[in-house]
């Protein structure tokens, strides 16, 4: 009974040009490569019988043959999004920063954006202390062991990326940042690599977007990792809406230090199978956490979402709600891992789920999962599944809002708990507008 | 302009007849109200009008204008002109008041191919009744009905009405659950909408509120049938003798 698909799979492509290309570079990072790449040699590509990957079958994603992604285009087929004329655009093409879509020259002294491959060449000692080390430690339980998740597409990410971006937060920037992750190219593979770094008291907005530019099936296996350091805040909106064809499996670490605040929103409406794997280390005491999901699946979208809070210290919140919306023969996959380790007394953490299924063949299969260790703490958890009311949408239409308009509106509603908490308008009503559009209805004005 | 003729009703997956045999014939300009023991059927019969799909019409006919009404989606009546304020208005968390109304609003204008509404235009229409019905502008940015209390959902849907200037206005107990003040001021937003072309169907249990809306008939819906009629006296009546000496006659002519 193998959890791992073999032999060889459609990802050595990419795994051969890993191991040929990460012999440069410092040491460290070297050597940071080839664990990973030996780590993801190891790891193989899980199967369904893998209890984290039960319900999200990679077949589809193996039987291709990937080649390593190549640069990409210097024009685009679409509109790259940008939801504020004022804010601070960072666009990385196929992985790659790209600096004549970038912004790069700063205009406060708060914030340093900068291509990660040329961050590690110059070994800057930031990158150094962070890059590849965020996300859970090992503890000690009464009478077990709490240890870190193993992420194979991580790791291949590690072993694999060409360059990346380094966003370096020292104070406060006012402007919103946008980070576009732009795929394109039929049959290639991408690893955008992102290091986010927040200084201590550091405050900023940031929101990546993940599109796919033109035709074709493109893999993604993105890396963002988050440091927060005490007392500084961070809003962090992820939008992945890559086109129907797309594969993207994400990985999204961040650790937070004491006293600092982190709202994290991850927005699914795109990719034919998707998958993250969001981690949040709280790592000090007093810390304010948001991790917050809206997904919405139609036609033969598979979109999983695997959270994992990890409450390592005493008297920190957390809220997490998750608005799933799934139509059609779409299927969406939700597990929501919270541990609160032994010391983390006073414990405040809450999690809701919610999905409203609009077909009789959509599909939705979600787990809470709380591992508490400390004696003294309010945990809770809700998950629920429905559908669109009867009545609300009759009142609706009795007073003259058509039906599809009407079901729109109530699906909104629905996620509009998650989407209103998201403070740049701009940003919010872009997401918005772009719901009802995958909902199939132009709302006029 | 409405005419019902032998309606036959029941709920969609059930057997048992809530409506059977209902015939009423409303005209322009003219308000009915409609009393009835609990349980007769005048919320069904109301909801039947609006086109609610939980029930089932077996038999009969509705018509507003000549058009069959029971081939159309509750969309298209309100496009017609039929409103239904609700004997329990509904919540709708994360709409807001005025985004439903002008959506409404503007979705009808739209059926009836007038130009629509832009937020300022709205809010111009709406301001002069806002005031009418002693809405606050609390109420109108928050939720559909959320946290509305009975009484200030009342007041709404008479508020949405008003707004919506239906030619059909349907009523079901808007009364039920006010205070004095509130029962005037709602009394006050439907007169205030009584004109020759538009008409009323006032479903209620108290005499009180045809002293302020005056009725031109009065009906008795007993057991899914109308089974008396007559002029506003008849709900003075009503007031006095309750309908047990109704299922009497009733009951002796069946
Ligand atoms: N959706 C439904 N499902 C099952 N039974 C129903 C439904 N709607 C109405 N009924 C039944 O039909 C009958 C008539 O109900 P209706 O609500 O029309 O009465 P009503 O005259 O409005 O009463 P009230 O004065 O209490 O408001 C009742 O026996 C009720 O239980
Ligand atoms: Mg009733």
């Amino acid at each position: 009974m193998s959890t791992v698909l073999s032999p060889a799979t459609g990802l050595s492509g990419i795994v051969d040009h890993g191991a040929a290309s990460g012999s440069s570079g410092a040491p460290w990072v070297r050597s940071l490569r080839a664990a990973a790449l030996d780590a993801h040699r190891e790891l193989g590509v899980p199967t369904t019988r893998h209890e984290e990957w039960k319900y999200t079958p990679l077949r589809r994603l193996v039987e291709r043959d990937w080649a390593a992604g190549e640069p990409g285009p210097a024009v685009f087929q679409r509109e790259l999004p940008r939801y504020d004329e004022g804010s601070i655009r960072i666009v990385l093409v196929n992985g790659r920063f790209d600096r004549n879509l970038s912004e790069t020259e700063a205009r406060s002294p708060h914030w340093v954006a900068r291509s990660l491959r040329d961050a590690v060449t110059e070994d800057d000692a930031v990158v150094r202390e962070w890059l590849g080390q965020v996300g859970p430690k090992t503890t000690q339980a009464v009478g077990r062991e709490i240890t870190p998740d193993s992420h194979t597409f991580a790791e291949l990410n590690t072993a694999t990326f060409e360059d990346g971006l380094f966003l370096h937060i020292t104070g406060d920037v006012a402007a919103l940042i946008e980070i576009v992750h732009v795929a394109t190219g039929d049959g290639q593979a991408f690893a955008p690599r992102v290091l986010v770094v927040a200084e201590e008291g550091a405050r900023a907005r940031i929101v990546e977007t993940y599109v796919t530019d033109g035709e074709g099936a493109t893999f993604t296996y993105p890396v963002t990792e988050v440091v927060v350091k005490e007392g500084a805040n961070l809003e962090h909106v992820r939008v992945q809406d890559e086109g129907a064809e797309a594969f993207h499996i994400a990985n999204w670490q961040t650790t937070q230090a004491a006293g600092s605040e982190y709202h994290s929103f991850n927005v699914c409406y795109g990719a034919g199978l998707a998958r993250v794997d969001q981690g949040i280390w709280l790592d000090g005491q007093a810390t304010v956490t948001r991790l917050d999901g809206v997904v919405c699946a139609g036609g033969d979208q598979h979109i999983d979402n695997h959270t994992r809070l990890d409450h390592a210290q005493p008297n920190s919140n957390s809220f997490e709600v998750y608005k799933q919306i799934v139509d059609d023969r779409a299927t969406v996959v939700f597990n929501g891992k919270i541990f609160v380790h032994q010391d983390a007394q006073k414990t405040d953490a809450k999690q809701t789920n919610q999905a409203l299924l609009l077909s009789p063949t959509a599909t939705i299969d979600s787990k809470p999962q709380l591992e508490i260790f400390a004696d003294d703490v309010k945990c809770t958890h809700g998950a629920t599944v429905g559908q669109l009311e009867d009545l609300p949408l009759f009142y609706m239409r009795s007073r003259g809002v058509p039906k599809d308009q009407a079901e729109a509106v109530l699906v909104y509603a629905f996620a509009a708990e998650v989407l209103e908490l998201i403070t740049h308008v701009g940003l919010r009503q872009a997401l918005e507008r772009r719901l009802y559009e995958k909902l199939g209805v132009d709302l006029g004005a | 302009m409405l005419q019902i003729a032998n309606l036959h009703a029941k709920v969609a997956e059930d057997e048992r007849e809530i409506l059977k045999g209902l015939t009423l014939s409303v005209k322009p300009g003219e308000v009915h109200a409609i009393m009835g023991p609990n349980g007769s059927g005048k919320s069904t019969l109301a909801n039947v009008i609006a086109g609610r799909e939980t029930y089932e019409v077996t038999d009969g006919a509705v018509t507003l204008d000549g058009e069959d009404l029971l081939e159309m989606e509750p969309d298209e009546r309100a496009h017609k002109g039929v409103f239904l304020a609700f004997q329990y208005p509904v919540e709708i968390p994360g709409v807001s008041n005025t985004y439903f109304l002008r959506a409404a609003l503007n979705a009808r204008r739209k059926a009836n191919g007038e130009d629509e509404m832009d937020a300022l235009a709205f809010m111009k229409h709406i301001r002069e009744k806002v005031k009418t019905l002693g809405l606050t502008d609390d109420m109108l940015s928050r939720s559909v009905n959320e946290g509305f209390s009975g009484g200030e959902k009342k007041r709404n849907e008479i508020f949405q009405m008003a707004v919506l200037e239906p030619r059909l206005c349907v009523l079901d107990e808007t009364d039920s659950g006010l205070d004095i003040d509130a029962l005037q001021t709602v009394a006050h937003g439907v007169n205030a909408l009584r004109s020759p072309d538009r008409a009323f169907i006032v479903v209620t249990h108290y005499q009180r509120l045809l002293n302020f809306i005056v009725p031109d008939f009065v009906h008795v819906l007993m057991d899914g049938r109308l089974v008396k009629s007559g002029g506003k006296e008849l709900a003075l009546e009503l007031e006095a003798k309750g309908y047990g000496w109704l299922e009497a006659e009733v009951g002796a002519t069946a």
